[in-house]
Formats: structure tokens, C-alpha cells, sequence
């Protein structure tokens, strides 16, 4: 029989996922951007007011959380606890402040006990346009954070009262699409709300001591799991780098001291560029979250308990950590960098992994009228040293394909036409062990539009380890009415679509793993057969 | 019979729901127990349990026919109604023994099964070691032809009837077993996968359905709408022909009542429904049993409850707040989560309502074993057959059941038709469990009796603890041959102070069905502006397609249910124009008026505004169109316990590490308002009842039992 205690808390710790999941639905359910909504990704988290993660919903992307936390003690000092009032809801996009980029909007609320914020509540997701060069926050050519979009720290969006009106009209005024940009501010305010009145009902039930003691315990009983499971890594610095298309390159030390801590070091790493390449802290923070817990129990839950025993040192003013003006919208090319550095450094012993195709952006507007299609493809992942590597799944970013919305809603809504959504015969990374398949999409106008490309891995296609080969490059194209083929570049800004042409994105095949004369015949046959190798 | 593809019920008897009023047969065929109850003019409630017959289950289920039609005296001919659930399409999903399928799509998407959506769990999406899964239908299988239809339902290029030709010839060379057609937009303009389905079943045998997608789920969204007809065509030839068999092996027996077969979310349909949507079945029989649970404490006055099934095979856990079971609309076949899965993005998503549960793949029947030093339980079940080894049917491993003999938990004198075998089980256990293990043989089935409970806990886990729901201010209803041995300590588990056991509760899913209501659920996407619909000069067209498009949804229900008239209750999906989630507004009778789609919309803002917190009065839009028809049964009345002579008598139970002798009743002999007291076994021909000390119980006038912890009503903070 369970002892008490022990039920009252597994009860606690589940009301404080349930919570956070249920604030990213709610943000989900009632925000306008198609992406958002077709595509169900919004992140939403619950933190305590030293600014310690304690729960996040689990169908969004994993970094977009840790940027909910690393930003959360820039809005504390912006707006001390003492002078925040029960309503008062805050939201910033300031990549130097823990955000990520300006169409990227977080927003927290406090959770009072005793008339002090205890808690908070965060969500967060990427709003439809928010100026900048480009519709919907996408321009390459952006030499500086100003160029990316309205710039906001943290301030305060809504009171008891209501939204502060001065506020919203003014980002309503710097957005193409005021209406929508609205209803997704709302929809993010309407998520921590929601979590917030659950965690307020938590504390009605449990006591303010018993929710405290609650999390105190889960955040405790997480760290314990996660120093068990970094313990086990071979202990002594290991050094891993990756280097992105441009030329530019992340390195890291990882140093393990095999008794349950890690530092991450990225000294060494190349200096920023005035170009939408960098990362800012909180999104680096994230990716080595993710690739770390590559390497421990995957049932962790994703706390406090995980970042503590984590020690992560990102120099400002390189690649993974933009000062002022850099511009940070670019990041996830980054960040996959800096987690297959990591992957890199921690399998030095065993033949090092095969890097992955990576998530590829992309954003369609209208030429004549303002609307937006801003979604991405994903690659292929690297194979591993027992088995290939996956079809274009989201990997690296710590989500999964759920978040491409399908065609048929893109066509309801959009004067588009998706012509095809294939996976790439061939494009798998040859090795014993074959890269996964990278993805053909061909997205036709059916208005005059403009597009914007952001991708990596193109011209460095993903490389393969222990003599397996790199995977195809994918790329970005422009399909004209007679078929023929121009290629838009990786970095594309504002090119015209003219009605009647097409974008064609295909995204980059994973890299194999060992020689490709040790694979197994019948996988080679069984290839043949599914269409995966031409 | 044959399923077709437009979802129509062909060949099916007239249903006069008239008839229900005279006697009904239920039947629930689990993995090692098929039960069947009959409910008489008298309201007088039947029972007989016999073993599940896996290589043709409708042996044992006639066999079970014949035995409660023989003790009610009723003849054959006197039978209006026969209510059927089975396991059959989860078995076949889970198992993956359905009929090899084909798959056609619209050109430039053969790719969609194999990219699916995919959102990776937790767990998934850092390791490493990820190992994507197969599609559920492989690149061989898969073909597409050129044709395309746009979003507004115009087309834009003609199906390509010399590609589909070489498609269908193609598809013929497979010998596949059923087709599932899914083409861009055919929730709005069905006619291309019409035609292809002609152009594929002309080159195909008869028996080989070709099923489309708008027939089996017309809604937007190409992936799901998919694998939702996939898993239909998948199943359905399995269910046709099991139904087929059933069918005439009733009218062989002289029971020509028609058969109907309960569905996901608690209604029933016709047999030839069952087959043709067979995905509508897959959760059939756990759904039974969270409806009777429901009800039970509905008449208790008791509205939040966990159900809990406990079979030979499986266990299942079920939700009910404030009276109504938890739905969802979206099952995960091959999911995690549970055994049969739901967590989103975990399998293959089927786009059903469902009643909401967890299950687990241990019951009476998991086999004890031991694995290098430790005690495991399961996930191996001894079945019907062999069974377990106090059966005396060949099997020789211990299970559960043989536990709870040795235990004194259960009469040797058995159920139904068996007679157990105490010798057997402490046989069995000694050699398997005890010996390997070096203790004691009770000690032993002690503790295969606590890992059992443990389990049956992690499905009660999955519907409450992980959703960070209190399960203490529940009560637990036991339903299900095994259920009543293991409830009341489950309880203790989980700090539950209430629970309730049915009349005939070892059979509990069985006596539920005698209650389920016919009925179906019809929907279509429909996208139209509310403005539009409401504006007086382009309005009326508009309007007039919403009443058409709900007229040929309430025909199709009502020919679905091959019935002429029904309960009808009407509905819209609403949303804001722009957003993706809608809520569904039910509809007041009568003609569809401008008054009507703004009553709706008022009430989609006030909901809004209650879900969300935003007071939001922008353009709304309609999204489906909706029709529900219900026939209810006949049968109104809780059925009451058999009366049955109250034999008392002793036996030794094994309580908290040491025999004791305790009070044996017959439950049938309880009298209404009699109050018991633990420790005590109550004993009934489908189950026994442990009473452990520090519960009591009262019996109410139709008896069922409410039992109460000496410590209710607790604290839970």
C-alpha cells in the first residue's frame, strides 16, 4: 500500500503538469497564427519566484521552455516582485533578456500567497508578424536586432483591470496582421491565466507549505536522477565542434567530473555575426539541455532538477550568446550546431554520431494583400551506431513532425496549393546504418506573393561517422509555371513568387553510420522496396 | 453481409425498437469469459459465463445463449433484441492481424502514412536510440493516382481514370483483402473517391471492400481522416465476417432479433453499421462497462466514480465525473501510455469518439513466473484456454486465479460452469512460484495476489494520479468476473473509502449493454461564416445548405440504424474564423433560421469566454455539421438481483499474513438494508466478494452492495 505522503505528492507533481499542458491547449486553441494553430506549438511553463522551472507542457518544442525560464529573472528585475499586483500579466521578446527573437512573445503572470508572487506562469509562442523587414519575422538579410522586429522588454501587457490598451495598440500599429497578432497576444494571456487558476486551485487544496514542500521535493527527487544518470558519464573533458554553412563554427568542452556534474563550456566558439545566424543565451541553454539529457534517463521529468547540476558557460558575443545589436532570429541553425558538438564530445569514444538533417523555415506572404504562411520542413536524422536514422522528424528541436500542419488546412485557409509532401528516395546518408530521409514540399501560389528561406545544412550537408556518408543536401528552390527549376538560396529574402510559380523546400537526409559495404542485404533490398533508395 | 463503402447498413432487419420491451440478450465475450445476460418481461436478469472459445468465439457465446435461454425458460423466437460486445477490432488492431490492406491517395502524397505527424513524446524525442515505426501500411501498399480537388470542393483536374485503372489492376495483383481510399478534399466533394472506388471494386472480388474516406469520417485534415478509414478497412472485413457467423448462428438457435453492436462512445449499432465503420467497435467492450458503472452509481446517488473491469485477460480503468464518462475524440492505436494506448502522437490516431480509459493487460488469468530471483506477474495470460491450473483443462502454470483459491478468496465450488481445483493451484504454485522462490505456497500466492492488485492500480493511476486527479473522493464500482476479489484492497491502495459492487457484477459490461441506447453519430465539415449565414441577402442560399447538408445527415443516421424514426438531436462546430479549435453547439428542433445560427453563436462566445477568459465578440464561422440518432432501449429498469438461498457458512481466508476463519454468504441471500461487516466472503455464481476487516457494507432493494472503509469519510490532505 502506498504510504499516503507519497500519493498526495505524485497527485501534486501530475496537477502541476497538467496545468502547464493544459495552458499551452488553451494558447493553442485560441490563437489565430495558422502555424499555431494546425501546427500545436505552444510552449507554457510553471515557475517558482527564484525563477526555478517546476513543470512545462510536453507537446511543444523542449528549448522554447528553457527560454521561459531564462527569461523570467529579467522581467523580476525589470518589475520587482513588490510591485507587482494580482492580474498584472508581462510579456517581452528581447533575445538579450532571455527571449528569442521579436515574434517570439513570452508572456508571465504572477501567482500571489500572502500577497506576494509565489509562482508564475509562462507562455509562450511565435506571434504572426511583428514588423521587421520581413512579413512574419523571418529576413535573413536583418544586420541587427532592429531590423528583426519591434523591440520589447519586459513590460506590462494586462492588469486586473484588463489589457493595457496604450501597450496593444501600439503593437497592433507594427504588425502586418494587427488582428491576428492580437488574438494571439490574448490567446497567450488567456494560457496563463488558465494555469494560473489551477495553480491557485492547487494551492486552495494542498496549502501554500504543502504545494511548496510538493515542489521542493519533486525539483530534490528530479536532481537526484539527473547527477545518477550524468554520474555515469566517462569522466574528463571531452571537446566536440560543428560548423554551419557559413563557415562559422560552435565549439565546445564538456567536462565531466563523473560524480554528477557537467560544465559546458563554449570558449573558443566563433565570435557573432551582423546576420540572423547567432543564438541568444536562453535558446543556447535550451539546446544543451536537450542534447545532456540525450545521454540520461529519457523519463526525466523536465525541471529545475535537470538544470542544476548543469553548469553552462556561453561568452558573449560569440554565436551562442548575442549582445546588442546582434540579432538572434536565426538561432535553431545554432543551436543544432551546438548539440551535435555535444553528441560529438560525449560519443568521442565510440565513433561520434552522424549529424541530422535540421528543421528548415520558411515563410510565404502576400504581395498584394497581407497574409502569411510561416511554417518548416524538417530533415532527416543522423543513423546511430545500431539502427537508421529517423525520416524527417524534428529531432534537434525537441519536437516531433506534428508541428507542419497538413494540407488541407493550409489550402482552406491560404491562396496556396501544396502540390506534394514526399520523402526524398535517396536521400539518406549512405553507411552499415543509412541516414533518415529528408522531405520534398511543393507549395503552389495562387496569389502574387514574396518568400523568405532560413536554413542550414545545405551546403554542409549533415556528415555521416565511422565512414558512413553525409546526406543529400537539401535546398531551397523557386519552380517556375514551365517546370524549370532556380535555386532561392538558404538565406532568401523577400524573393517574388509570382501567381502560377511554386517553392519547393527540400530539406537535407541525415548522415549514415559506418561503411556503407557492411550493410545488411536485405536492408539494402528492403530499401529498394519501400521507395527509400532510388 | 458486406461492408460498403458509403458506411450503408445494407441487408439489415427491420429494427422495431417496439420488441426491446419484451426480453433482450446482451453478450460480452472478453479473453477468457464470454457472459451473457438476459433481461425478461419480468425485469427478471439471467446470467450465464462461459468460456471464451478463441478460435470461434461464437461457440461459446451460443453455448451461453442456449444456457441462460434454457434456466429463463424463454424460447429462442421471444427475443426482440441481442446486444453485442466485443473485443474483437482492439484485438485485431493491437495484434495486428487484420487484413492486408491497400492505400490510394491523391498524387504527390504517397508519402503521407509514412511522414504521419508524429509529435514525438517526452521520452522519445531525446533519445538517441529512437527507432521511428513502421507505417501501418508499407510503401508496396500504398499507391496514388492524379486528380485534384481544391478546398472549396471545385475540381481541378478530372480523376485520371486510365491511372486509376492501372492502379486498381495493380492493386487486384496484391490480393490484398481491403482498399482504403483517402483523396485530397473528399470531406467536401466526395465524387473522385466515388469513382475510384467503382474503378477499384470493378477489378476486384466482391468480398474485398473498398472504403472511402468520406464515408468513414468527412472531416478536414488529410492524415487522420487517413488512418481513420485505413483502420476501418482494416478491420472491417474481420468483423464482417465474424458478425456474419454470429448472425446465422443465431437464427440456426431461432433467434432471429437483430444484433446490434456497441460502439466507442456507449450507443449501439446494427450489425452490418458495426462492420462497415468497424472502427467505431474498438473500444466495444470496456465502454460497456464504464456506462454500467454510471449508471450503478447513478441510482446510488454517487456521481464521481472510477470503473473498474477486471477479466481473465485484461483490466481497465474508466473516469466518470459528475455522472458522465469522459470522452474522447481521438484513440492512438499502437499508442503508449496504456495497454491499447492513447496518449497523443504515441501511434496511429484513429478519429473516433471514445469512452475515455486505461487499460492493462493482466487479469485473473496472468500467469505468476519467476524471473531470476524476482516474482513477475503476467503479461502472459493462461486464457480460456488452457485457463488456469485449478481449471483442470490442461493448464499446469499458476495464475492469479489459482492465488486467489489458495488464498480462500475464492468457492472452490467455482463459477458458473467449472468446478476449481485447490489441489491444482497449490500444485502449480508450489512448483512455479513457491519452490523457485523458497517460501511458503501461500506466502507465494500472497504475493502474485498484491502484484495483481498493483497492476490493476497502474490503470486506475493512468485516469486519475497522472492527470493529477484525486482518486479519493471517488468510489470504485467492480465490474467483471475477477473484480470483486481485488477491489476493496485496490481501494485501500488508493486510499479510496467507497465502493460499489453492482448486482451481478461478474458480469457487470454484459448487464450494461441491456441499457445501451442505438444510436449514431453522423458529422460533415461545413465551412461557412456566421455573417454569411445570418446576412438577409446572401444568407438564405447559405442556410439552405446547412438544412440540407443535416437532412442528408439525419436520412443517412437513420438509415444507418435502418429506422424510420429517432431521436434526433442536431449540432454545429463552431469557432472563431481564423482559429482552428471548435466547439460544438447543439441546435434547437425546427427549421434552420438566421434567429437559429445566431442563438448558436451566442453561445459559442458565452463558452468561449467560460473556457478561456476571453470576452471575445469577433467573426465566428461554422465548421461540421452534426447529427446524433438515438433510439433508446427499451429496458429502463436497474435490473434486480436473482434471489437465491442465503447458504452461511465459514471458511479460512488468508487476512494481512495469517489465516482466519470467516463468515461465507451467499450474496444472493443478502437482504436489502442488511448491513455486513469485514472480514467476510460474499460468494455468487460469477465471483466472490472479499470483505476485508475494517470495511462494512450495506445492501440496497435492488443489491447492490456499498461498501465503506472504517476510516470513510477521511481526510485527503
Amino acid at each position: 500500500m502506498a504510504p499516503e505522503n507519497d500519493l498526495t505528492a505524485e497527485i501534486l507533481r501530475n496537477a502541476l503538469c497538467v496545468a502547464a499542458e493544459e495552458a499551452s491547449i488553451v494558447v493553442v486553441r485560441s490563437a489565430y497564427s495558422t502555424f499555431i494553430v494546425e501546427g500545436a506549438d505552444a510552449a507554457a511553463a510553471i515557475l517558482d519566484a527564484d525563477g526555478r522551472l517546476v513543470a512545462h507542457s510536453l507537446s511543444t518544442a523542449l528549448i522554447q521552455c528553457a527560454s521561459l525560464r531564462s527569461a523570467l529573472p529579467h522581467v523580476l528585475k525589470a518589475h520587482p516582485a513588490a510591485a507587482m499586483r494580482p492580474g498584472d500579466v508581462f510579456v517581452l521578446n528581447d533575445v538579450y533578456q532571455g527571449g528569442i527573437h521579436a515574434n517570439d512573445l513570452l508572456v508571465f503572470r504572477p501567482v500571489f500567497v500572502d500577497g506576494a508572487p509565489a509562482y508564475f506562469t509562462g507562455t509562450l509562442i511565435h506571434v504572426a508578424d511583428l514588423s521587421g523587414l520581413s512579413a512574419g519575422g523571418m529576413a535573413s538579410d536583418a544586420t541587427d536586432v532592429y531590423l528583426e522586429g519591434l523591440q520589447l522588454p519586459p513590460v506590462r501587457v494586462a492588469t486586473a483591470a484588463g489589457l493595457v490598451d496604450d501597450l496593444v495598440r501600439v503593437l497592433a500599429a507594427n504588425s502586418r496582421t494587427p488582428d491576428k497578432l492580437v488574438g494571439d497576444l490574448r490567446a497567450l494571456i488567456a494560457g496563463a491565466n488558465v494555469a494560473a487558476r489551477r495553480l491557485e486551485e492547487i494551492i486552495a487544496e494542498h496549502t501554500p507549505a504543502g504545494l511548496a514542500r510538493g515542489v521542493a521535493g519533486y525539483l530534490a527527487h528530479t536532481e537526484r536522477r539527473m547527477r545518477a544518470g550524468l554520474a555515469a558519464l566517462p569522466a574528463g573533458t571531452h571537446r566536440g565542434e560543428y560548423t554551419l554553412d557559413d563557415g562559422h563554427t560552435v565549439r565546445v568542452a564538456v567536462t565531466a567530473d563523473g560524480a554528477g556534474a557537467l560544465v559546458v563550456d563554449f570558449d573558443g566558439t566563433d565570435e557573432q555575426v551582423p546576420l540572423p545566424v547567432n543564438s541568444g543565451f536562453s535558446q543556447t541553454h535550451g539546446g544543451v539541455m536537450y542534447a545532456v539529457r540525450c545521454f540520461v534517463d529519457p523519463d526525466l521529468p523536465m525541471n529545475e532538477g535537470c538544470f542544476a547540476p548543469v553548469e553552462v558557460r556561453m561568452p558573449p558575443g560569440t554565436l551562442v550568446h548575442c549582445t546588442p545589436p546582434f540579432p538572434g532570429g536565426g538561432r535553431f541553425g545554432t543551436v543544432a550546431a551546438a548539440e551535435e558538438a555535444i553528441f560529438a564530445a560525449l560519443t568521442e569514444a565510440g565513433g561520434g554520431v552522424a549529424a541530422s538533417g535540421i528543421l528548415q523555415a520558411f515563410s510565404i506572404s502576400g504581395a498584394r494583400r497581407p497574409w502569411l504562411h510561416m511554417s518548416f520542413d524538417l530533415g532527416g536524422t543522423g543513423a546511430r551506431a545500431d539502427h537508421d536514422g529517423a525520416d524527417a522528424t524534428g529531432a534537434l528541436f525537441g519536437g516531433g513532425r506534428n508541428i507542419i500542419p497538413q494540407a488541407e488546412p493550409i489550402e482552406a485557409r491560404l491562396p496556396v496549393r501544396v502540390e506534394e509532401v514526399a520523402l526524398i528516395p535517396g536521400s539518406g546518408g549512405a553507411g552499415r546504418h543509412r541516414g533518415g530521409l529528408g522531405t520534398r514540399t511543393v507549395i503552389r501560389m495562387l496569389e502574387d506573393a514574396r518568400v523568405d528561406t532560413r536554413g542550414d545544412r545545405l551546403h554542409r550537408p549533415p556528415p555521416g561517422a565511422a565512414g558512413g556518408a553525409p546526406g543529400r543536401a537539401g535546398g531551397y528552390h523557386r519552380q517556375r509555371a514551365d517546370g524549370t527549376r532556380e535555386p532561392l538560396g538558404s538565406k532568401a529574402t523577400r524573393q517574388p513568387l509570382a501567381v502560377g510559380e511554386a517553392l519547393v523546400v527540400e530539406t537535407s537526409g541525415g548522415g549514415g553510420y559506418g561503411d556503407p559495404a557492411d550493410r545488411d542485404p536485405a536492408a539494402v533490398r528492403r530499401d529498394r522496396a519501400e521507395g527509400r533508395t532510388a | 453481409m458486406s461492408a460498403t463503402a458509403d458506411g450503408t447498413a445494407d441487408g439489415a432487419p427491420d429494427v422495431t425498437e417496439g420488441n426491446a420491451s419484451g426480453v433482450t440478450l446482451a453478450s460480452d465475450v472478453g479473453g477468457t469469459f464470454t457472459d451473457v445476460v438476459l433481461i425478461g418481461t419480468d425485469g427478471q436478469v439471467r446470467v450465464a459465463k462461459t468460456l471464451t472459445t478463441p478460435d470461434d468465439p461464437t461457440t461459446g457465446l451460443l453455448r451461453g445463449v442456449e444456457q441462460v435461454l434454457a434456466s429463463s425458460g424463454v424460447a429462442p423466437g421471444e427475443v426482440g433484441r441481442f446486444v453485442h460486445a466485443t473485443t474483437l477490432a482492439t484485438n485485431v488492431i493491437l495484434e495486428r492481424t487484420g487484413v492486408p490492406v491497400a492505400f490510394v491517395t491523391t498524387e504527390g502524397f504517397g508519402s503521407m502514412l509514412a511522414l504521419g505527424r508524429q509529435a514525438r513524446v517526452e521520452e522519445e524525442r531525446y533519445d538517441l536510440a529512437y527507432e521511428q515505426p513502421d507505417p501501418p501500411v508499407p510503401h508496396t501498399h500504398t499507391f496514388t493516382v492524379p486528380e485534384r480537388v481544391a478546398a472549396d470542393g471545385q475540381v481541378l483536374a478530372p480523376l485520371d481514370e486510365t491511372a486509376a485503372a492501372r492502379v486498381a489492376d495493380d492493386i487486384a495483383a496484391l490480393r490484398v483483402a481491403a482498399v482504403a481510399i483517402c483523396l485530397l478534399h473528399s470531406y467536401v466533394n466526395p465524387e473522385h473517391e466515388e469513382r475510384l472506388a467503382a474503378i477499384i471494386r470493378a477489378r476486384l472480388p466482391e468480398s474485398v471492400p473498398v472504403v472511402t474516406s468520406a464515408s468513414v469520417w468527412p472531416e478536414l485534415g488529410e492524415y487522420e481522416r487517413a488512418t481513420t478509414t485505413l483502420m476501418s478497412a482494416y478491420v472491417g472485413p474481420v468483423m464482417a465476417s465474424y458478425l456474419d457467423r454470429l448472425g446465422g448462428r443465431l437464427r440456426d438457435l431461432g433467434v432471429t432479433a437483430p444484433v446490434h453492436v456497441m460502439e466507442s462512445a456507449g450507443g449501439v449499432l446494427p450489425a452490418a453499421l458495426a462492420a462497415a465503420r468497424a472502427v467505431y467497435t474498438i473500444e466495444s467492450g470496456p465502454a460497456a462497462g464504464v456506462i454500467a458503472a454510471a449508471r450503478q452509481g447513478a441510482r446510488r446517488g454517487l456521481a464521481d466514480l472510477i470503473s473498474f473491469d477486471m477479466g481473465g485477460t485484461t483490466a481497465k480503468a474508466g473516469l466518470v465525473r459528475g455522472g458522465r464518462p469522459g470522452v474522447t475524440h481521438e484513440f492512438q492505436v499502437g499508442g503508449k501510455g496504456s495497454f491499447g494506448g492513447r496518449r497523443p502522437g504515441t501511434g496511429v490516431p484513429i478519429k473516433i469518439p471514445a469512452i475515455d480509459l486505461a487499460e492493462v493487460g493482466s487479469g485473473g488469468g496472468s500467469i505468476a513466473w519467476v524471473d531470476a530471483g524476482t516474482l513477475r506477474v503476467g503479461p502472459r495470460s493462461a486464457g480460456a484456454d488452457p485457463g488456469p491450473a485449478c481449471y483442470g483443462r490442461g493448464g499446469e502454470l499458476p495464475t492469479v486465479t489459482d492465488a486467489n483459491l489458495v488464498l480462500g478468496y475464492l468457492d472452490p465450488d467455482g463459477f458458473g460452469e467449472l468446478r476449481l481445483s485447490p489441489e491444482r493451484a497449490e500444485a502449480a504454485i508450489a512448483e512455479h512460484v513457491a519452490g523457485p522462490l523458497g517460501v511458503p505456497v501461500v506466502e507465494a500466492a500472497a504475493a502474485v495476489h498484491d502484484i495483481a492488485n498493483a497492476q490493476m492500480g497502474a490503470a486506475i493511476h493512468v485516469v486519475t494520479v497522472r492527470r493529477g486527479i484525486d482518486p479519493r473522493g471517488f468510489t470504485l464500482v467492480a465490474l467483471g468476473g475477477a473484480a470483486p476479489t481485488h477491489v476493496v484492497r485496490l481501494a485501500e491502495r488508493f486510499g479510496i473509502g467507497r465502493v460499489l459492487v453492482p448486482p451481478q457484477a461478474g458480469v457487470g459490461s454484459a448487464v450494461g449493454l441491456l441499457h445501451a441506447d442505438l444510436a449514431i453519430e453522423r458529422a460533415r465539415t461545413f465551412l461557412a461564416p456566421v455573417g454569411e449565414l445570418v446576412s438577409c441577402s446572401v444568407g438564405r442560399d447559405r442556410l439552405g445548405e446547412l438544412a440540407d447538408v443535416l437532412a442528408d445527415l439525419e436520412r443517412a443516421a437513420l438509415v444507418d440504424l435502418a429506422v424510420d424514426r429517432a431521436e434526433v438531436s442536431r449540432s454545429v462546430g463552431i469557432r472563431f474564423t481564423g482559429q482552428a479549435h471548435a466547439f460544438t453547439v447543439e441546435l434547437p428542433a425546427g427549421p434552420i433560421t438566421p434567429g437559429v445560427v445566431r442563438g448558436a453563436a451566442e453561445e459559442f462566445y458565452k463558452r468561449y469566454h467560460e473556457s478561456y477568459g476571453i470576452d471575445l465578440r469577433d467573426p465566428a464561422e461554422l465548421t461540421t455539421a452534426r447529427v446524433r440518432a438515438v433510439l433508446p432501449s427499451g429496458s429502463r429498469d436497474t435490473p434486480r438481483a436473482e434471489p437465491a438461498p442465503d447458504v452461511a457458512g465459514a471458511r479460512r481466508v488468508w487476512l494481512d499474513g495469517a489465516f482466519r476463519e470467516v463468515p461465507v454468504r451467499a450474496r444472493g441471500g443478502i437482504a436489502p438494508g442488511e448491513t455486513l461487516t469485514g472480514p467476510c466472503v460474499l460468494t455468487e455464481p460469477q465471483c466472490s466478494l472479499l470483505v476485508p476487516p475494517g470495511w462494512r457494507g450495506t445492501a440496497d432493494d435492488h443489491g447492490a452492495l456499498l461498501l465503506e472503509s472504517g476510516t470513510w469519510p477521511q481526510k485527503t490532505t
